[in-house]
């Protein structure tokens, strides 16, 4: 029995969202499932099945480490408050 | 060659591995994570008693789907009409779908895979809710099941969702109210229709009433315990009286509107609190739930024997890959 995660799109729209797992004894069988299970009404027009032993995961910690990282953003505040003097001294 | 530590793993190795994820100091801690709205994922270090409880009620949620899947599967063939039939050929792998994703969720938590979970409830061992122990005696009663049962099952699972900490079960449950929507609109016509029917129609699905209001009402639970973990840990978000409450000043009325009467000779309205019950017994709903029922002996043997009628599927399926 192979475990796969399976993931849905609805057509033209948004990413591959994950849905949930699903137990089968091969990929076919699995399509076959996973359809029963998650897409009975029109939830998906693609349906991707990744058995579980072949998805690879990130370390969270490590994953983590980029969190806070404040020269990655601009909140444009230097910008404002500069252009907010000039307009007060014109 | 290791850049990172610990070194990336398969999700397989990571759910069947110790928890790689998060973890708390203490119980306090891990209070306050949940407090805040923190989600627990599967991968996280929970404390014990956090997977433990949480597993058990997931266990017990999709034990319930199983045995009302199979309840709505008795009466396909007696349903009146190809509409109605294809309705609950719908319902029917509707509910057994909910339990597969459910068992999937339970199993991830790493204390029982499903086939343990299944022969813990082929055995007796574990437990369903109280309103799959009883026997519906006339399509009436599949209506009563369809629309009382089904909308308190239905409250009650929305108010797990609502602030649901853990999160495999949380998105499962989303699409699980989704579906029962469904359900509960399609035991509203039925009823809508037997209430308009004959005077037969109507005293048959007066005497369901009779049979499933109780069960309906008791499906709450007694009155939550001030220290119930599953409120203190954002599983249930509401007092199982609070929700029992709304229900009855939802359902009576209701009910009451298309001509039926409530079985309960204490029932009375009282300008501030609405619509009260008479005080319930929860001697039933005890012995109910430790497999007491009334149909509860026939209900697990029924389950247990379409369990192994199609083994021979499982092995078909397993032997051809």
């Amino acid at each position: 029995m192979r475990t796969f995660e399976v993931f849905l799109k609805k057509a033209g729209k948004d990413e591959f969202r994950h849905v949930g797992a699903i137990d089968a004894a091969d990929a076919e069988l699995g399509v076959t499932l996973a359809r029963e299970a998650y897409v009975r009404r029109g939830e998906g027009d693609d349906l991707w099945l990744v058995d579980r032993t072949h998805i690879v995961v990130g370390p969270p910690a490590f994953v983590r480490g980029n969190h806070d990282k404040p020269h990655r953003h601009n909140d444009g505040a230097a910008i404002a408050e500069r252009r907010r003097q000039q307009r007060e001294t014109a | 060659m290791t850049l990172l530590d610990p070194t990336p793993a398969t999700l397989a190795d990571r759910l069947a591995g110790p928890p790689v994820g998060r973890s708390w100091a203490d119980m306090d801690e891990f209070e306050t994570f949940l407090d805040d709205g923190g989600i627990v994922e599967a991968h996280d270090d929970m404390p014990e008693a956090y997977r433990t409880e949480v597993f058990r009620f997931i266990e017990l949620h999709a034990n319930s789907e199983l045995m009302g899947g199979l309840t709505e599967r008795d009466w396909i063939p007696r349903a009146p009409g190809l509409r109605l039939k294809q309705i609950f050929l719908a319902k029917t792998q509707d509910e057994i779908g909910h339990a597969h994703l459910l068992y999937m969720v339970a199993a991830d938590m790493g204390m029982k895979d499903r086939e343990q979970m299944l022969a813990d409830l082929f055995a007796g061992r574990t437990r369903f809710h109280n309103v799959f122990h009883y026997q519906a005696v006339t399509w009436a009663d599949q209506i009563a099941i369809a629309y009382l049962v089904d909308a308190a099952a239905f409250a009650s699972q929305r108010a797990v969702f609502q602030n649901c900490s853990y999160g495999p079960y949380k998105r499962v449950l989303k699409r699980i109210i989704a579906e029962e929507g469904f359900h509960m609109r399609h035991g509203e016509e039925m009823l809508l229709r037997i209430a308009e029917g004959t005077r037969i129609q109507h005293e048959m699905f007066q005497a369901a009433l009779e049979r499933w209001w109780m069960p309906a009402v008791q499906l709450f639970g007694p009155d939550s315990s001030p220290d119930d973990p599953l409120l203190a840990w954002h599983i249930k978000s509401e007092r199982n009286e609070v929700l029992r409450h709304a229900y009855v000043q939802k359902y009576v009325p209701l009910l009451q509107g298309y001509g039926f009467d409530i079985p309960d000779s204490g029932l009375r309205h009282d300008p501030v609190d609405g619509w009260l019950i008479s005080e319930i017994d929860w001697s039933e709903l005890r012995a109910t739930m430790r497999n007491g029922g009334p149909d509860s002996r026939r209900r697990i043997a029924t389950a247990a024997g379409s369990y192994a009628d199609t083994a021979w599927v499982r092995d078909a399926l397993a032997a051809a890959s």
